[in-house]
């Protein structure tokens, strides 16, 4: 096989790639946002609850969760597809990291924004939603943008539980052709072709973020 | 298949059976991963034709899965005749994959560093070895102690990716109970509680390490 054939089989995995990391996003973003503007808010038992729930996805490994749901759940009863598995893994997993700069954001904003808001008579849950957290996302940005990639990067291991992504594809294909270094490389070159640009897109905004907020904290 | 309790824990000390070489890859990728990352770092600074190429391949290793960089060195290596036990390959790959992230944690804690502490230092006469070693590395210690230490973490919570090479490691060792006694659930099921609480103890060391050496602590 030449290289322009192993990289083309191993891209019809990409579909598979695309879905566990977009279904991935769905977990991700609103955990996140959900997670850290409850753990900047709530205090006492509250705090502690959400504190569990985020240490516990932050805490364990990726793959060995994989394994722990899509092997052990249905011992308890509960049947979940290998991209369901996949994708709530992976997904909660970054959400749980990506919360923690979404609650950054928020405790290093100013505190008078939020006084000033509450002083002109807006509600705590009207300052949140038009005063704080628009100012807050310019700041989460390059971190949501960086879990992304860390997303896409780590739905290979969804090959590890029977999913037709890439990677397995290219495991596939080495076995009917033997030829490591044209099979490995042209995976590595699939993955970089995908996550290259969204680096550099992370980059980009990491450094118009620190600019942008330089200015408003500037005034 | 219903969830057996009691044979769960009958399986545990099985499992626990490769703690030992699941600390030991650990500690072993921490160096390493440290020592290539500092290299990266310092090739990255040294000349203004290597840096974007420096640069680019630290990209390029941040942008690829350690899975796959994992595979790429386990079955190519042997391709052109160098064979290693399973578990170098494995620390060499989790060494490499984590260099990436550990060069810009060197980078972020020498840009810290305000310019004219190492040219004060040059302007006394100090040459650039001795600069970096006795101006410039100490205060960078201070920096990058607390995202190494979070990477540390990091790197203990990657180390079962190397069940997929066979190093006997905790994931493993649960993988071969699963394949005897053909029950996936119950040793799946330890090895997720097993390695929850091996990470939380990591995260408490690592925490009580930081204060300890008086770190400012990151929010991460």
């Amino acid at each position: 096989m030449s290289f322009i054939e192993i990289v083309l089989g191993i891209l019809q995995g990409a579909g598979v790639t695309a879905e566990v990391t977009l279904l991935g996003l769905l977990y991700a973003v609103p955990f996140a946002l959900v997670a850290g503007v409850l753990q900047h808010f709530s205090t006492g038992t509250s705090r502690w609850t959400i504190t569990i729930v985020i240490e516990f996805w932050r805490s364990t490994s990726v793959l060995v969760l994989l394994y722990a749901f899509y092997y052990s759940l249905p011992a308890f009863g509960i049947e979940l597809s290998a991209v369901s598995v996949g994708a709530m893994v992976l997904g909660m997993n970054a959400g749980a990291y990506a919360s923690q700069s979404v609650r950054a954001a928020l405790q290093s904003l100013d505190r008078g924004q939020c006084e000033a808001g509450l002083a002109l008579g807006l509600d705590r849950l009207t300052v949140l939603r038009m005063i704080e957290l628009p100012q807050a996302l310019r700041n989460m940005i390059p971190t949501f943008v960086n879990e992304a990639i860390q997303l896409i990067k780590g739905t290979a291991l969804v090959s590890l539980i029977t999913l037709t992504d890439m990677t397995f594809r290219a495991k596939q294909i080495a076995q009917l052709s033997y030829d490591p270094v044209g099979i490995y490389s042209g995976l590595l070159l699939c993955y970089l072709i995908i996550c290259y640009p969204v680096s550099l897109l992370g980059r980009y905004l990491d450094r118009s973020a620190g600019k942008a907020g330089g200015r408003i904290n500037g005034f | 298949m219903d969830f057996d309790f009691a044979f769960a824990l009958k399986i545990v000390p099985r499992v626990l059976e490769g703690v030992g070489n699941t600390i030991l890859v650990a500690v072993l990728s921490f160096f390493g991963a440290t020592l290539l990352g500092f290299f990266w770092e310092m090739l990255r600074r040294s000349h203004k034709v290597v840096r974007p190429v420096t640069q680019f391949a630290i990209d390029a290793i941040r942008s690829t899965p350690a899975l796959v960089q994992i595979y790429f060195l386990f079955f190519v290596l042997p391709y052109y005749g160098i064979v290693l036990p399973a578990l170098f390959v494995g620390v060499f790959g989790l060494s490499f994959y984590y260099s990436g992230y550990i060069s810009e944690v060197f980078k972020a804690g020498i840009d810290a560093i305000p310019a004219g502490q190492s040219e004060a230092a040059l302007s006394l006469g100090l040459g650039r070895f001795d600069t970096v070693l006795f101006v410039v590395a100490p205060q960078m210690l201070r920096n990058i102690a607390a995202p190494l230490g979070s990477y540390s973490i990091g790197i203990l919570k990657s180390t079962p990716l190397l069940a997929v090479i066979a190093v006997p490691e905790m994931l493993g060792s649960a993988l071969d109970v699963a394949s005897d006694t053909y029950r996936y659930a119950e040793p799946m099921f330890v090895a997720g509680v097993l390695f929850l609480i091996l990470a939380l103890i990591a995260a408490l060391l690592v925490a009580v390490l930081e204060r300890r050496l008086g770190v400012l602590s990151t929010s991460h």
